[in-house]
């Protein structure tokens, strides 16, 4: 079942998160994650898609 | 004031090193690609569909205190407009310095007129945005 939008809440703070990321400037793996955002203080664009190699 | 935009699919961030060296519509690409392989992140976001493993198209703009200030969901077969995404982005950075306006639905870009809602402007929007 899809319930988009479920326990976020504008307005309010994000769902904390630290994931694996490719970073193609430095064509490296880090981490990235909120907390590194809010203490560098950062604006933060979350764009999710379905996969890669299909046709975004 | 900076800002990251960062790209999540369900992919490992192996795949998503694979797909940016191959594809060469990706070639120009500096973003983050963010790997959510358990799909924990998207589930966060509410776009996880259950169904197929995969995060549906999803847009969250988060301020630099952690704050979710947009969101926007389209299924699998839409796309976003990046111009609408932009400019909801640049409202936001507005308006985080600006606190007493708003921007209305045909704001585009700085300089473009904004409201300061108060008392006197109820029932007075038309004129306001004339003005």
């Amino acid at each position: 079942m899809n319930e988009p939008h479920a326990g976020l809440k504008l307005g309010q703070k994000a769902p904390d998160f630290e994931i694996n990321a490719y970073d193609p400037v430095a064509d490296d793996f880090r981490k990235v994650s909120l907390k590194a955002q809010t203490d560098a203080k950062r604006w933060t664009i979350l764009f999710f898609y379905p996969a890669d190699f299909t046709f975004v | 004031m900076g800002a990251d935009i960062v790209t999540v699919s369900t992919d490992t961030e192996f795949v998503h090193l694979a797909w940016r060296k191959s594809e060469k519509e990706l070639q120009s690409v500096r973003y983050l690609m963010g790997a959510d392989p358990t799909g924990n992140l998207a589930r966060a976001f509410g776009v996880y569909d259950e169904d197929t493993g995969l995060a549906l198209r999803g847009t969250f703009i988060i301020s630099p205190e952690g704050t979710v200030l947009n969101s926007e969901v389209n299924f699998y077969n839409l796309g976003r407009n990046v111009d609408e995404l932009m400019r909801k982005f640049k409202a936001n950075i507005y308006m985080a310095r600006k606190t007493g306006e708003v921007c209305p639905s045909k704001w585009k870009d700085e300089g473009d007129k904004t409201l300061s809602p108060s008392a006197r402007m109820v029932g007075k929007v038309h004129e306001a945005l004339q003005g």
